[in-house]
This record gives C-alpha cells, sequence and structure tokens, in this order.
C-alpha cells in the first residue's frame, strides 16, 4: 500500500499502525542488541534511541543518519515484546525524509557504511534498499561514489603503511560476504591473506544466487577488484576439499584460518518424485538464472517461504514464466522471508498459497507433470517457537506444474572438515560465539556455514569478529 | 419556547395522568465539560408529560438525592427520569430515592448520558449535547410507559461452595465456615494448598510460606463447617442466586480412610513419574502423598501409571505392602449434588511457558530455569534440600541472572503486568544472598514495581546487600557449550550500552495466565472474562469481588494476577459478600419476568422451545402454558420469539422499546444509528469504552436489553421503518452468553433479518450483527466507526424504499 502525500511526521505517525503501537515501547534495548548493524557500526547506530526520537521529535529524525542505517534483517522484530515492525518504520520515514528532500542523513549513513563495510556499493544495494525508499538510481550512484572514494583509498593506504611490519599469513576460505569482510580486515591491518573460491568467481552468494535485480554484477565486481589493491591474494576454482585440505594450509604456513564457505547444500524434500526432470533446487536454479543459462517452465511451483524461496519465483517471473507459485506448510505469520519481500513478489504476480505442503510429485515418463499437495492446519508450538503444521485428513488435491523448485533451506557442506572441528546439532560448525574460534586451536569460522542460511549484514558482524579474534590470536602467536 | 409534539406513535400511548421529573447531572465536568447540562434540562422541560426539569451539579450526592425527593412530593411526580451516568453504576441509587419518595422503583429511568455521550464525545459540545438531548428524549419516552411492579423473594440456601483449594479458596472457605455457614471446599488436585505451598519465602516479609499455609490447610481440613472434597471437579452448575445446584464429581484415590499415611507402599512400587509439585525437578511413585504437609494426608494412586498397554492393572505390590489394606483398585468415581446458596470461585492461575521464547533457550540450556523451579531449588524440602544447585553439573553457581518480564507486558506472552514477578525476583535474590552472599546477582528489568507495602524496603534491601539491578532486557542467552554457563546479551538502556554478561544459571521470572480452561468455568457458572482472559468482577471499584451473575465472587488470581496478601484479603471479602446474602437468607428476584397475554396466546409453543432455563411449561393437550419464575432469568427471548404478542416482558415492554425506537428516530432518523445492546456484555463494553475515553461518532443511539435476544425482529423492522440508516444488534459472545445461550436466538433472527432484507432489495449492511463483550470497548467503538461509513452511503431513496417495505412487513 502506498501512502499518498502523508507530509507531516505527526500525520504518520497517527496513520501508521505500527507508529501508534510505538508508543507502547518500553525501551527494553532488545532490538539494539538483537542488532547486527550496530555491531558493524562500532555502536554508532541505536535503533531503539531512534524510536524513541521519533516519539520526541518526528521532524528531526528525518535529517538524521541513523534512520538510513537499517539494513532490514527484521532480527529486532523477531525478538520485540510489542512486535514493533521497526524497519517498516523506519521505511516510512525514509520516504518523507525522500519527498521532503532531507538527503542528508543518506549520504552521511554511506559514508559510515564505507567506512565500516569493504564492499560500501553492494552492501546499499543489497541491504539498503534505497529503492524503496523511492531514492533515484542515478542520485544513489553519485551518493555512492562520493562516499566511497576516500574510504577505498584510505584502506589502500592503511594496509600500505601496515604491511611493513612482519605478520603471519592467513587464509580464508570462502569468498563471500563474510570472508570478504575478514579478509579486508585482516589485510588494512596489515596481515598477508589469501582467499580461496572454489567458483571462478568471487563472491559467494552475492556473485552467485543473488538475482541481478538485486544486485547489479559490475558493482560487486568493481568493488572486489578494490580488494585487490589492498594486497589480498586470491585463489578461485580452488575447492577445499579437493584441491587443499585444512591441515595443508596449516603445513603451507597460514597460521590461522577462516572458513567461511557458506550454506550451499539443498535440504532433500522427502517426497516420492524427487528425482524427476523439472524438479530443481532454487539455488541451483538462482545460480544458472545468473549464469543466463537456466531454462524456466510455464507453471512454476516453489516450495518454501524462506527469502530464497521469494527470490527463486521473483527470478522465474522474470524469466518468462507464466504462472508462479509459492507454497508454504505454514501461515503467513510465520513465514521467515522478509514480510515485503512478500508482498512485492505478490505485487508482481507471484501467487503464495499458505497451509500447503507437497506431498508427492507426479510426472508422465520422467518429466514432472504435477504436484499432488495436502493442506495443513497449526497445531501447538512447536521448538521453534512457531505453530507446528500438521497435515489434514483427506485434504489432498492435485496441482499442475512442469517446473518445481525445491526452497526448503539449505546447509552447509562439511565432508572437508578435520574431525577435531565440532559440529552442532544442527549441521552447523560449532564456535565460540564471540571469538569465532571453532574447537581446532587457529581454525575460525562465520556466516552461514556457523548461523545455517542468514543475511548479509549478519555475514559482515562473523567476518569482523573473526578478523578480530584472528589478530589478537596471532598476536599472541608472534 | 413551544411544546415540541411527541410524533404520532403507531404503538401505545401512556392512558393515566403522567407527571415525569427530569434531572440532568453535571456530573462536575464529567458530563458538562461535553455537553451544555443546561441546554439539555431546558429541552426535557418541553418534552411531554414533562412537569419539572433541573440540572444539577452531581445529582448523586445526598443534597441531589434530596431534591429528587421533595420534588416528588412536591410536584406530585410519578415517574423519574435522570440523565447521567450507566444504570449499570447508579441506577440501584436513585430507584432507591424514589422508594424513599413513596415510588415504585420501577418507575425510574435513566439516561446514560456521561459513559454513552460525555465520555465519548470528548472534543464535539454540540452534537454531544443534541445526542444527550435524544437520549433525554428517548428516556422520558419510555419512563412515559413504565409500570410499577413487585419483586418476589426467593429462599437462600445458607450454604456455600468454594471451587479452588489454594490459600485464597482455604481463607474464604475458613472465613465462611467460622461464620456458620456449611462450606463445601473442592480442589481438583489431591491436597488443597495450590501455588503457595511450592514456594519458599514470602515477600515482603521473608516468612516461610508452607509454614503460615499449613495450620490453614489443617484447620480447613478439621473445621466442622468444611467438607472437604479434594481430587474432585465441578462438572455443573444449574440455578441462581440463593438456589444453586452443583454436580461434583470425585475422582477415586483409590487409597481408602484406612490409610494411616505409614508409606509402607512407596518403596515397593516400582513406577516413578517427574513430581507435579517439584515442577518436575525430583520424581514420585504410582502411590505417593503430593507433599509432607499435604491436606487430607492420605496417599493416592496414579492408577494410569499401574495400566499395561490393554488398560489391565498389572502390578499389586503395592496392595501387598499394605497391612491396612487401605488400597482400592476398584474404587469409582462418586457424583455429588450439592444445593448451595453462594459460590466462591478461587480457581487460581497457571504460569506462562517460556519455551516459546527461543532465545532464552529454556528447555535448550539446563542451566535456565523458571522462577517457579527456583522456589522449588531453593525450599529446604524440595529435591536439592535447599540448595540451589545448577541443574548441568549440580554446583551451587556464582553468577545468577534474572531475567524480569518473561511472558509479561509482551505481545509474546501476555500484555498485562504479572505484578508478583518484581517482588518475587528480589525476595528469591536475597535469599541467595542469605545464603551465599558471595553469590554475584544481575536482575535484568524493564521497571522494578515496588508497589505494595514494605516492598520498596525489600528493594532497598536487595540493593543494599550488593543485587546488580541493570534496566533492560536482555536479547539472547547464548550458552558456552563447554562449561554450560551462559552468556546474556542485551542493552543497558540507561547507560546505552551494550552488556555481555557470563552468568552460571539464568532464572526466567515467568508471568501469570490464566488457567487453561478457565473457559470451562466460565460457561459453567456464566461468567465473564476480560481480554487478558481473567474473569470480570461486577464493577471494578465498587464491586470488585463479585461475579457479574448473582451469588457468585472471585478470589485470588482467578480474578487478576495477585500476590498473597491480596489474595486473603480478597477472598475474605468474598467471603464476607456471601455472608451478606446468606445473613439475609433471602433474596429479592427484579421484576423482569415475562408475564403471559393469555387472550393473544395460540398454545404454539414456540416460546417454550427458546427458553434457556426450560423455565416454560408447555402442554399442548392441557392448551397451558405457564412461567416458573423462579426459574426463569429474565432475558426476554420467548417474548422475541412469540409471534402473537401475547408474551409482556415487564419492564422491556414492547410498547416502551418501541417509544425509544420512535424518540430516537424523531429527528434527522437517516443519520441514524439504532443499536440494541445486552446489558451484560455490549452494554457494560459501550460502558467500558466511555470510561476508557475511546471517541466514536454520535449518531448512534443505544437501547439496553437484558439480552440480545430480546431483540424482536420487529424492533429492527421498526426502526428502518422510521427511516433509521442503519441497527447494530450486539450482545455477548456465543458461548459466553449471560444466559445460557439466548443469544443464539439472536444469531438466527438476525439472519433471517438479512435474508428478508435481501429479498427486499435493502442493503443489508445497513444491519450488522456484533458480539462485543464487557472488556471490548474499542471493539464496539470501531464497530461504530465502521457503521459510519455505511450510514454514509445510504442514500435517501434506500431510506424511503425500506421505510415502504419494512411498514408493509
Amino acid at each position: 500500500m502506498e501512502s499518498k502525500a502523508i507530509e507531516s511526521p505527526k500525520e504518520l505517525q497517527e496513520q501508521l499502525l505500527d507508529m501508534e503501537k510505538l508508543k507502547y515501547c518500553f525501551e527494553c534495548g532488545i532490538c539494539t542488541a538483537s542488532c547486527p548493524v550496530m555491531e558493524i557500526t562500532s555502536n554508532h547506530y541505536n535503533p531503539r534511541v531512534l524510536l524513541e526520537q521519533i516519539l520526541l521529535d518526528p521532524d528531526k529524525v528525518l535529517k538524521k543518519e541513523a534512520l538510513w542505517l537499517c539494513a532490514w534483517c527484521y532480527r529486532c522484530y523477531k525478538r520485540c515484546p510489542q512486535r514493533l515492525k521497526v524497519p517498516e518504520i523506519f521505511l516510512a520515514l525514509r520516504k518523507m525524509a525522500t519527498r521532503q528532500g532531507h538527503l542528508e542523513g543518506f549520504n552521511e549513513a554511506l559514508r559510515t557504511v564505507s567506512r565500516h563495510v569493504p564492499f560500501p556499493a553492494s552492501y546499499c544495494w543489497v541491504c539498503l534498499h534505497p529503492e524503496r525508499s523511492m531514492l533515484d538510481r542515478q542520485f544513489v550512484e553519485s551518493a555512492l561514489q562520493n562516499a566511497t572514494r576516500f574510504s577505498a583509498k584510505e584502506r589502500k593506504r592503511r594496509a600500505i603503511l601496515a604491511q611493513e611490519a612482519e605478520r603471519c599469513k592467513v587464509a580464508v576460505i570462502g569468498s563471500g560476504p563474510a570472508g570478504l569482510t575478514a579478509a579486508c580486515e585482516l589485510a588494512v591491518e596489515g596481515f598477508p591473506v589469501t582467499v580461496f573460491e572454489s567458483m571462478t568467481k568471487l563472491g559467494g552468494m552475492l556473485q552467485k544466487c543473488l538475482p541481478t535485480y538485486r544486485l547489479p554484477k559490475d558493482v560487486l565486481n568493481a568493488e572486489i577488484e578494490h580488494m585487490k589493491d589492498l594486497g589480498i591474494e586470491f585463489r578461485t576454482s580452488t575447492t577445499v576439499g579437493k584441491d587443499l585440505t585444512i591441515g595443508k594450509l596449516r603445513r603451507e604456513g597460514f597460521k590461522a584460518i577462516f572458513i567461511s564457505t557458506g550454506a550451499h547444500k539443498s535440504r532433500e524434500l522427502k517426497v516420492e518424485g524427487c528425482n524427476r526432470e523439472g524438479v530443481l533446487h532454487a539455488l541451483e536454479f538462482l545460480k544458472e538464472a545468473n549464469l543466463g543459462n537456466a531454462n524456466v517452465g510455464e507453471k512454476v511451483v516453489v516450495i518454501g517461504g524462506g527469502n530464497v524461496a521469494v527470490d527463486a519465483a521473483r527470478t522465474a517471473l522474470r524469466m518468462g514464466a507464466k504462472d508462479v507459485a509459492v507454497l508454504y506448510r505454514r501461515s503467513r505469520e510465520e513465514m521467515p522471508a522478509n514480510p515485503w519481500e512478500v508482498s512485492e513478489a505478490e505485487a508482481e504476480g507471484v501467487k503464495i498459497h499458505f497451509l500447503i505442503s507437497p506431498k508427492k510429485i507426479l510426472g508422465k515418463n520422467k518429466r514432472v507433470a504435477a504436484l499432488e499437495c495436502i493442506k495443513m492446519s497449526l497445531g501447538e508450538l512447536d521448538e521453534s517457537g512457531r505453530r507446528a503444521p500438521l497435515p489434514v485428513e483427506g485434504s489432498e488435491f492435485i496441482m499442475d506444474s512442469d517446473m518445481i523448485i525445491l526452497a526448503i533451506g539449505e546447509m552447509p557442506n562439511l565432508t572437508f572438515l578435520p574431525k577435531e572441528i565440532e559440529i552442532t546439532e544442527a549441521g552447523t560448525i560449532a564456535v565460540d560465539p564471540f571469538t569465532m574460534e571453532t574447537s581446532m586451536p587457529g581454525v575460525f569460522a562465520g556466516g552461514d556455514v556457523v548461523l545455517g542460511p542468514a543475511t548479509v549484514v549478519e555475514a559482515i558482524v562473523a567476518g569482523k569478529r573473526a578478523a578480530s579474534s584472528i589478530e589478537r590470536y596471532l598476536e599472541g602467536e608472534v | 419556547m413551544t411544546k415540541v409534539q411527541l410524533q404520532e406513535t403507531e404503538h401505545a400511548t401512556p392512558t393515566e395522568s403522567i407527571r415525569i421529573g427530569v434531572y440532568v447531572c453535571h456530573c462536575g465536568l464529567n458530563i458538562a465539560g461535553s455537553v451544555d447540562c443546561e441546554a439539555v434540562a431546558k429541552f426535557a422541560a418541553t418534552l411531554p408529560y414533562v412537569v419539572v426539569s433541573k440540572d444539577y451539579r452531581y445529582t448523586c450526592s445526598e443534597p441531589g438525592q434530596e431534591l429528587i425527593r421533595s420534588d416528588i412530593k412536591e410536584y406530585k411526580l410519578n415517574r423519574v427520569v435522570v440523565a447521567s451516568c450507566s444504570p449499570r453504576l447508579h441506577e440501584p441509587t436513585f430507584r432507591r430515592v424514589c422508594e424513599d419518595a413513596g415510588l415504585n422503583k420501577y418507575l425510574f429511568e435513566m439516561a446514560n448520558i456521561r459513559e454513552h455521550c460525555s465520555w465519548v464525545h470528548l472534543h464535539d459540545r454540540e452534537s454531544a449535547t443534541e445526542k444527550a438531548e435524544d437520549l433525554v428524549r428517548m428516556a422520558v419516552a419510555r419512563a412515559a410507559l413504565l409500570e410499577p411492579e413487585e419483586e418476589n423473594t426467593v429462599p437462600i440456601t445458607r450454604k456455600a461452595l468454594v471451587i479452588g483449594g489454594g490459600v485464597a479458596g482455604i481463607q474464604a472457605a475458613l472465613d465462611l465456615a467460622d461464620t456458620g455457614y456449611h462450606v463445601y471446599l473442592v480442589e481438583r488436585d489431591p491436597s488443597i494448598g495450590g501455588r503457595m505451598a511450592q514456594l519458599d519465602k514470602t515477600f515482603p516479609t521473608m516468612d516461610c510460606s508452607i509454614c503460615i499455609l499449613a495450620p490453614k490447610m489443617a484447620d480447613a481440613g478439621r473445621h466442622p463447617n468444611i467438607e472437604l472434597l479434594t481430587n474432585s471437579e465441578v462438572q455443573e452448575v444449574k440455578g441462581y442466586i440463593g438456589n444453586f445446584k452443583a454436580k461434583v464429581m470425585k475422582k477415586p484415590r483409590y487409597v481408602t480412610d484406612e490409610c494411616t499415611a505409614c508409606g509402607d507402599c512407596v518403596p515397593v512400587c516400582s513406577v516413578t513419574v517427574p513430581n507435579e509439585f517439584d515442577v518436575g525437578l525430583s520424581t514420585r511413585h504410582g502411590i505417593y502423598i503430593p507433599f509432607p504437609q499435604a491436606v487430607p494426608s492420605t496417599y493416592i494412586v496414579d492408577r494410569e501409571l499401574c495400566l499395561n498397554k490393554e488398560n489391565i492393572i498389572v502390578c499389586d505390590k503395592c496392595i501387598k505392602a499394605c497391612e491396612r489394606q487401605a488400597i482400592d483398585f476398584e474404587m469409582k468415581p462418586e457424583i455429588l449434588e450439592l444445593e448451595v446458596g453462594t459460590i466462591v470461585v478461587a480457581t487460581g492461575a497457571d504460569v506462562f511457558d517460556p519455551a516459546s521464547l527461543v532465545e532464552y533457550g529454556y528447555t535448550k540450556f539446563p542451566n535456565v530455569i523458571t522462577s517457579l523451579e527456583f522456589e522449588r531449588l531453593i525450599n529446604a524440602g524440595g529435591p536439592s534440600g535447599g540448595h540451589i544447585i545448577r541443574p548441568s553439573d549440580m554446583k551451587i553457581p556464582e553468577t545468577v541472572a534474572f531475567i524480569q518480564c518473561v511472558g509479561s507486558r509482551s505481545e509474546r506472552g501476555h500484555l498485562y503486568c504479572s505484578n508478583v514477578c518484581c517482588m518475587n525476583t528480589i525476595k528469591d535474590s536475597l535469599l541467595i544472598k542469605e545464603h551465599w552472599p558471595e553469590t554475584k546477582i544481575y536482575v535484568f528489568y524493564l521497571d522494578i514495581r515496588a508497589y505494595g507495602k514494605g516492598f520498596e524496603d525489600l528493594y532497598k534491601r536487595a540493593k543494599k546487600e550488593g543485587v546488580l539491578f541493570i534496566r533492560g532486557l536482555p536479547a539472547e542467552v547464548i550458552e558456552d557449550r563447554k562449561t554450560r554457563n551462559l552468556w546474556l546479551i542485551g542493552e543497558n538502556t540507561l547507560q546505552q550500552e551494550l552488556y555481555r554478561i557470563n552468568a552460571e544459571m539464568a532464572i526466567l521470572s515467568i508471568g501469570i495466565e490464566p488457567r487453561k480452561d478457565s473457559a470451562v468455568i466460565q460457561r459453567l457458572l456464566t461468567l465473564s472474562r476480560t481480554q487478558d482472559g481473567f474473569f470480570m468482577e461486577a464493577h471494578p471499584k465498587l464491586r470488585p469481588v463479585d461475579a457479574p451473575t448473582g451469588g457468585i465472587f472471585l478470589a485470588g488470581c482467578a480474578e487478576s494476577p495477585k500476590d498473597i496478601k491480596d489474595s486473603v484479603t480478597q477472598a475474605s471479602a468474598a467471603a464476607a459478600r456471601a455472608s451478606i446474602l446468606m445473613a439475609k437468607g433471602k433474596v429479592t428476584v427484579e421484576a423482569i419476568t415475562p408475564r403471559l397475554i393469555e387472550e393473544n396466546c395460540t398454545v404454539c409453543g414456540l416460546c417454550a422451545r427458546v427458553c434457556p432455563y426450560n423455565a416454560i411449561i408447555f402442554d399442548k393437550e392441557a392448551k397451558r402454558v405457564e412461567f416458573i419464575e423462579a426459574a426463569c432469568g429474565g432475558c426476554g427471548t420467548c417474548a422475541a420469539e412469540c409471534p402473537f404478542d401475547a408474551i409482556k416482558m415487564r419492564h422491556f415492554t414492547d410498547e416502551q422499546i418501541f417509544a425509544q425506537i420512535d424518540a430516537a428516530t424523531q429527528l434527522d432518523a437517516e443519520k441514524k444509528i439504532i443499536a440494541f445492546c445486552c446489558n451484560w456484555c455490549s452494554y457494560a463494553g459501550a460502558d467500558f469504552a466511555g470510561v476508557s475515553r475511546m471517541q466514536y461518532p454520535t449518531n448512534v443511539r443505544i437501547i439496553r436489553t437484558m439480552c440480545s435476544g430480546r431483540v424482536a425482529p420487529k424492533f429492527v423492522e421498526y426502526a428502518f421503518a422510521r427511516g433509521a440508516a442503519a441497527v447494530l444488534v450486539s450482545g455477548c459472545h456465543i458461548g459466553d452468553c449471560h444466559y445460557i445461550n439466548a443469544n443464539y436466538q439472536t444469531l438466527k433472527r438476525v439472519e433471517k433479518l438479512w435474508k428478508k432484507m435481501e429479498r427486499l432489495e435493502l442493503n443489508k449492511d445497513r444491519l450488522q450483527l456484533e458480539w462485543i463483550n464487557a472488556s471490548e470497548g474499542e471493539r464496539l467503538a470501531s464497530k461504530i466507526r465502521e457503521m459510519q461509513a455505511i450510514v454514509g452511503s445510504v442514500s435517501a431513496e434506500e431510506i424511503e424504499n425500506s421505510k415502504k417495505m419494512m411498514r408493509k412487513g
């Protein structure tokens, strides 16, 4: 719903339900303590304080930098006792700031981001969603240019200065956002860093699976080029477990290793017919789509309720599918995908069916022809704190489909790990939550390989934490 | 000013010479602040039959009452109308005034211009004044048709039923029994004692909980006037104030009175299950005594545990071990039928289950426990003998963190404050300090609410002992996989700094929530519940322990979260209120029951079919329809059902309601909403909207009936025939009807009306049905706002159409 010309924040306060609810904020601080941006910007940002300022003086908030820093991870909303949709509140104010031409805050925010994130432009497009705040694309591009010009130079200057000190070698496995962040943070401190990447191109999920409509790939590639200036060595097409092992890296003299290999293994759907032609995993589909060689069916069904499912559905629609449906087994309330992405997808024409679960994939010959589904109802809360979906006896029905995309979650592939490194029950690497150190001294891990599928901001936090503990660790070592 | 003529009505006009006095109350500025009371009084003077009309600052004050009394005599008034607050508040006051002056109290009528007018239209004086005039016009029209009524009295059974054997139930039972009444104390569990028996110490005095409770339990157990029914549940309650009939199921204990509690049976029992009394921190056997101080002090067999898959008892070790042969697996449940005059509901509360707040890791991390579990750990009689040991390694923790407001003041739990958790945590922190003074204690809080007598002192003592209070709740608890210690991460909101604190044990200060099966008790006793789910009192200030249903009283946490002192206070109050009724020995029944107009009756039997109380005897053969007044609740759904106008609901007659509709639609009918609200839920909900100052449009005119089941289709049709833009019918939620199920009839009738409107090609959105309970003021207000949009969309043509169509019938 597009708000029509509400011009005073006071009016906005009255109109938005969440603004109304904002008055019930008891300032418990849970939003701030949950916020990855707070950590990325070294406590420069505090959403709780910003929320309070909206009540005290909404006009002043329009000009504030902090208004533009929220990166849409929704961690605050998930834990907020008052269920405040904090990012949505900020978005409403951002739109108003845009309309009223208060863009100084945005510029300031980009400068802050540039100081703290090694790939600020990519971060801006992926995490800040300037288009949602009605910002003009050209304006954002030039603002980014202004903001990043200095920071890239500054990083390079610091890296060169620091290189004079004799430092131990560090290996980073995986060049996704966690790995890139850690690599840059360490390079700036003068550590010789080598990044290993299994793909031919750098950037991990950003490169491989993030749809181009969300992140133009030239922006990402330009920023990775800048990183090379910091003295980071990149070795692509090198797969851990095949071309190298943790033990081998240690023998090669890498005193610290950071594992940030992400979560690329798609969870398997345990229903009959998954091996039929036309059934594929979402990450696979997104990767092929980014490479430009994916085919899309006419009637596409995406199974799952996360951001990946929504991305896949929107990508399929953009590639020319006539009919795209997403099946999710719980209700809208429980859907893990960001609510606004869901509504954008719906606006584009993706049909989202709630409380439906696949039962059997039917086909003709080897190909997919249809999907047998069953309706679900919600029962008691389960261990995830959400209401457990239960099948409704006898409610089966058939949906025609010629392509089924599975997006029921991803997990890390950990077969390459030596047995000294502990793994959690959830199939991720067990680390100290603050130092990111694994059970093997000198080996650190972070990003999706530790968290399971998460957001880019959370990966950056992990990269930063790991970099600073690697630094501490190596300083103790030397 | 000329006299406004009462529009020619199609219905009755009064026959005798009517002399009405109207008194418009300012209520200080409560009414006068947004209504021009003087103008309303002047307007009232122009209405038919009004011989005197005055405005007065505080009509309910003694001088105000005296004014009415003297006017009744001076002007020979035979009807009195007071325009002031809700009749639910002051109708009894003014009825007494009338009686004092020799006027039958049923000749009094009230116009609610405060809760339904001045408070909900604070910012539109002109419209509010207009509405107040309309409300007075309606009241005067009804008053002219009021008739004197005589009330019957019924005797009261001098016995009481107390449901729930926690501290509130025990106190109420003891007080009633000491006053001399026979009391049945029904408890679902095998022993009385309730939550208080589980607690270690009590705040703010730090008394030992069971030490002060056990003597009371013993007193209740041996009081000659108390019949203790433990392991028993109330299954059915019928009847009415003074004359309830309750069915209680006494579940078998499988242990007879021969039991001497020697305990020989226990060691031989081979099954063990988590002990409920220790919240699962210890185990008990299949035959057990709930706790050492249990009353009655006899064993009980958890027979489910003795069965195999085929439901056959496969073990008889305890039977063999019992020398007195007190174990009898053949015992059957017993149904007792009790006759009581009053009922005290003291069913207590449950605690919030924090497992749904996944970020705190309860059940995932062994060292995260709840405050109730902590009570058992610190209790000398508990599973650890009074040592707080952390579950992971049985070590005494050196750092302990308390997290407040877990499940309280939150959309993810309950919106209300649970009242006791702040002080409970402070008490617990002092208990730790008392045993292990070196322990480092953090309390993470939102607000510390130390509001009671002695509470602030205790809070200060905790501060003095070095307990650290940090404002800001943890966002997350993370477990160190090696040490099983916990990291608490949050923002210290006063310092605007993140904290990351390592604690060896975390205690979640969980809130109180309504019993999961409150709905069952609610239905058994036709009670109401607030939005929070706790039982609602008849008036939050003036009748705080009376349930809205006569003869039923509330005590303890069943009514709202409260501490022991407040529970005991309320229990004594409930006992006193019940005693007042029983001491009188009789109760007058409101004269609102039906009378048969025999010449109209065709003995069709429709009325008997809809009566929720089976209070209508219908004998087709004998051509007899008869009302049993003592069993009648007075809802009026029989009168609404009767197609032949053969039933007259006293004090809520057809003529009176038609007159109200006439008056409400006299001016600008096409802009108005006529709302029929039941006395117990929706009218009370409208009162609540007023008390909460929820603002809504001024064009609604509320007509009170006892039940929405009283709203005959002809009332709705008549409102449309008179040109009303919209009609709202509103009652208690289905299942919550004050008259058992009379509102099912409402639903049926409204559905029929909708069909009829469709058939007549009228916009059926103009008739709305909404269930609104007494705490849903906002629901009422938003319904009216929503209907305002419908009113705006109704064309003049449509109004004319409905006038014609509905007049035709």
